[in-house]
């Protein structure tokens, strides 16, 4: 491995980290909360540590691809861990491991919070977490390459294993043109959804923090009831809305911009993730309706805001949806898994390779028929490689191995098979609430330190999508 | 600037690194999509997989936006076929790479008709490059600049006392000389006063003409050569043919040894006073019966590297005056300096070249690669807006791996020294290591370096 470069792109990583603290640290001086110290001194040892590690000068090497994994792995681990130091010195939460889960979840983009209390936080440590969402949801380390060109270094492995997707693409000849259009796109979300919530009555801060959890599919909120707690439809459709679009793969935005508004709606994965919302939302509401709720807007309110938020892996809510019926909550369970399209925010399995997995069941089924047939995986016209494809089939095996494995570890601790595997499937894909112990309502502060630290490994595989992690400290072969 | 290449043959992939090295955005597209991939991990570059000739593709990656189109694709139909449809569809430029000899006469009617703004032929520039080699009278590879007043070459210093183990501010006769570079077991060296030469470096001196011709004289160590009238070229091919072609008419004599029966026929059709046989190039006794020993050159032109440089190898240990290999493999390139070959020529870095001079635009005259592109000398006219004009050298601050080799002003040449200064209407031969080009900017486009200069240039290049 080249040292030296991973050294120094650590560095670069915590220096900007540092930064980026400062916006919360101003909040908490406003505010003069109690966190204003603890911000003050993660502050000056994350710059330090980043200063010691990016010392060395003049390097200019490759970065392999062993590099890119080490980089990529090193540098959420390390972020998470300088990251949680205002947590914990504020006094926010109890442990250092608890800040460490809090601050994984919101860089992960997941929003499983251990807080059962989160109105009594400091303002400061409030907008620290959903932050970390927004840093978190485009990828730390694309962003710190995007704002720092001057480091010079070939990023393509590391926006290969940051970006979520099977395949990384890029949309502009340079990566750090790529990443300051993907950037682009996601600045201009967050800041239409800050202004209509603003308009929606929201105030200006708590604007702030919600649009982070959702273009970010985070889904850390300032609220103990999290969206629930505001009673208008108008916010709920507008978070739903944008949590829906934080889904979709951010290069079909750029298409869009560029005038190829027909091939927007051909996106095979854009149709399929739109085709998948919209038999939940059906189904889910008339379900509800079948049961406990009264009028169809309000079964088709809260179902497309529920459906909206797991699919994209947010996980907020505004109804405590571990009391809908069984049908309904087995649809979302199943979302869970499904996730969002390559390329967005969001976490989960992604459309795209389910997309590709049901094509290649049908291709089964057709050769069955016709034993000789030549048929071709193709996506949007373009035949898929083969490689590809054995990539995402061991993609899906490794997703569905993790998660059973963790469920069982879970288990051990003697929580039911709901609770234990809901969990797993909540922190894999990045969404944060699951079902019974770990509802909407609820929240993960009951398990023990060890299996909270599952939780925090799970959470980094699943946003650096498995292998990323696990090839680095795999043996050798 | 926008720069799209059809084709990731070793052309369009060694052409996709250079521009890529000088801060260009580069599309490349090919059929091949593994090939695509390996280019993915090691260039910051866009690719596409799909054939070029399809309007569908090129007008999704919206070729009317491109600057630049070369095609490199295998065929020069394709080729031609893809540099109009891109002029049509609204591509600024176009480049295409075309080969086959039988094409050559019609070019100019091609060109104009197809809207093709340059047909590039890497075997007819090659051809060229060995042909002026050979018939030079000294040993030296040597490039010539400023129409022939400056003059670059480089030579094995081998053991010779002169050189080896001095330091180069203490040689002798050099005051009107610069050492550039020296190659030293295939790393690229940039001396300074102090750096201590060694036995077996290869240096590369750039200065004017007649004081290269007295070094090359004295220091030659019996390089001078007797002109060269007897030339066997291994391999019927592209190159192999214009070689002959041009060699012929300077009235040397050519023996040119081919495999195939067919192209040998071929080539008997179109050349005259050229002796063509048919066998194998590696027998040892057909390159006996043939006298190879009596030969005064020996060109390896063959489609194979090793079959090239071996033959070259032996031919000289035969003792034929010199032997030139033609390669196209890069892999090879930091063991040939180590090899008893004269000269080994890349086809693609000549032709790397030319496209470079036009990517660069008006202000440079020319541009020619060395030592596997890992440096290159850049000959450019300076203009009005040179930001250092009238300042010393001393306080332009250039990197290390930057050094302006030669000033010409009017009929003079000023080997530069801290305290010269350039001029507007100087011609200048710089040389450069290839990571420190980004510098050479400010010289071509005439702009100020530094974060408000790159910020600038971005608000200026988004409009």
């Amino acid at each position: 491995m080249n040292y030296g470069i991973v050294l120094k792109v650590l560095g670069s990583l915590l220096i900007v980290e540092s930064i980026l603290m400062v916006p919360s640290y101003i909040i908490a001086l406003v505010t003069s909360g109690k966190d204003k110290n603890a911000f003050l001194i993660a502050i000056i040892l994350t710059m330090a540590t980043g200063l010691i590690l990016s010392f060395k000068k003049g390097i200019k090497a490759h970065i392999r691809a062993r590099d890119g994994l080490a980089i990529v792995t090193f540098g959420w681990i390390l972020s998470s861990i300088f990251g949680a130091i205002p947590l914990y010195m504020g006094g926010s939460t109890k442990t250092y491991i608890d800040a460490l889960f809090e601050t994984v979840s919101g860089f992960t983009t997941t929003g499983a919070t251990i807080l059962s209390e989160v109105e009594t936080l400091p303002m400061g440590t409030i907008f620290w977490r959903s932050f970390t969402h927004w840093i978190g949801g485009m990828g730390i380390l694309v962003f710190t390459l995007a704002l720092l060109p001057a480091l010079g270094i070939e990023g393509f492995q590391i926006f290969k294993a940051e970006s979520p997707g099977p395949v990384a693409g890029k949309i502009a000849p340079k990566l750090k043109d790529t990443a300051k259009i993907l950037y682009m796109t996601y600045l201009i979300l967050t800041l239409i959804q800050i202004a209509l919530l603003i308009l929606g009555g929201m105030g200006i801060f708590d604007s702030l923090v919600h649009t982070f959890g959702t273009v970010g599919t985070g889904g850390l909120s300032s609220k103990n009831l999290s969206i629930g707690h505001y009673n208008s439809s108008y916010i709920h459709v507008i978070i739903g809305i944008f949590m829906m679009l934080s889904g979709i793969n951010f290069s079909l935005y750029y298409g869009l911009y560029k005038g190829k508004g027909r091939l927007f709606f051909k996106d095979e994965e854009l149709r399929l993730y739109l085709a998948i919302i919209a038999v939940s939302v059906v189904a889910i509401s008339l379900n509800l309706l079948a049961t406990s709720y009264e009028r169809l807007s309000t079964a088709f309110r809260d179902s497309f805001f529920q459906v909206s938020s797991i699919i994209t892996t947010t996980g907020y809510s505004t109804v405590d949806f571990d009391m809908w019926p069984s049908f309904s909550k087995g649809i979302l369970f199943m979302l869970m898994f499904i996730g969002g399209s390559a390329g967005s925010t969001s976490g989960g399995i992604k459309v795209i390779r389910v997309l590709v997995w049901l094509k290649l069941i049908k291709r089964e089924i057709n050769k069955l028929f016709h034993p000789r047939a030549v048929i071709p995986i193709k996506v949007n016209g373009r035949v898929m490689p083969d490689e590809t494809i054995a990539g995402i089939n061991s993609f899906i095996a490794l997703y569905i191995i993790i998660f059973i494995i963790s469920s069982l570890l879970v288990a051990l601790e003697g929580v039911d098979l709901i609770s234990a595997s809901t969990s797993v499937a909540a922190t894999l894909s990045n969404i944060g609430p699951g079902l019974e112990m770990v509802g909407p309502m609820r929240n993960f502060g009951d398990f023990s330190q060890i299996t909270k630290l599952l939780f925090i490994s799970l959470m980094l595989l699943g946003r650096l999508e498995l292998f990323t992690m696990i090839a680095l400290f795999a043996p050798r072969t | 600037m926008n720069v799209i290449i059809i084709g990731a043959g070793k052309l369009g992939i060694k052409l996709a690194k250079l521009l890529v090295e000088e801060d260009i955005d580069v599309t490349v597209v090919d059929k091949d999509a593994q090939v695509l991939s390996n280019l993915n991990e090691h260039l910051d570059c866009l690719t596409a997989i799909g054939n070029g000739i399809d309007i569908k593709i090129l007008k999704e990656l919206g070729i009317a936006e491109y600057d630049l189109l070369v095609a490199s694709t295998e065929s020069d139909e394709a080729n031609a076929l893809i540099c109009s449809l891109a002029k049509k569809l609204g591509c600024a430029k176009t480049i295409a790479r075309i080969r086959n000899p039988e094409y050559m006469q019609q070019l100019d009617f091609i060109k104009a008709q197809m809207g093709i703004d340059l047909i590039i032929n890497p075997d007819l520039a090659t051809a060229m490059v060995i042909e002026r080699y050979l018939l030079k009278s000294y040993g030296f590879y040597s490039d010539y600049f400023a129409s022939g007043k400056v003059e670059m070459m480089d030579f094995n210093i081998h053991s010779n006392d002169d050189f080896v183990g001095k330091d180069i501010k203490d040689l002798k006769g050099f005051d009107d000389l610069l050492i550039t570079a020296i190659s030293r077991k295939g790393e690229l060296i940039i001396p300074n006063g102090s750096t201590k030469l060694m036995r077996d470096d290869i240096i590369y001196i750039i200065g004017n003409c007649n004081e290269i011709r007295k070094i090359s004289d004295s220091f030659g160590d019996g390089h001078r050569q007797k002109a060269v009238e007897r030339v066997v070229i291994l391999g019927g091919g592209n190159i192999g043919y214009y070689l002959a072609d041009r060699l012929s008419k300077e009235g040397v004599l050519v023996t040119i040894i081919e495999k195939s029966n067919a192209v040998c026929k071929n080539l008997t059709e179109k050349l005259d006073n050229v002796l063509v046989i048919h066998g194998d190039g590696t027998d040892i006794h057909l390159l006996e019966e043939e006298s190879l020993d009596e030969m005064d050159a020996f060109v390896g032109a063959t489609g194979f590297d090793e079959e090239n440089l071996l033959m070259a190898l032996m031919a000289k240990q035969l003792g034929v005056g010199r032997a030139i290999a033609k390669i196209s493999k890069a892999n090879y390139e930091k063991i040939i300096d180590r090899l008893d070959i004269d000269v080994a020529i890349n086809p693609v870095y000549i032709t790397a070249s030319d496209i470079l001079k036009i990517v660069r635009g008006g202000k440079v005259i020319s541009v020619s690669l060395l030592l596997g592109a890992d440096a290159e000398v850049t000959e450019m006219v300076i203009e009005e807006d040179f930001p250092f004009m009238g300042e010393p050298l001393s306080s332009m601050r250039l990197p290390e791996g930057i050094i302006i080799g030669a000033i010409v002003r009017g009929e003079d040449v000023i080997i530069p020294k801290g305290d010269s200064i350039i001029v507007e209407g100087d011609r200048i031969v710089v040389f450069s290591l290839t990571e420190d080009l980004p510098s050479l900017k400010v010289f071509f486009q005439g702009k100020k370096g530094g974060i408000l200069g790159e910020l600038w240039n971005r608000v200026k290049g988004t409009r």
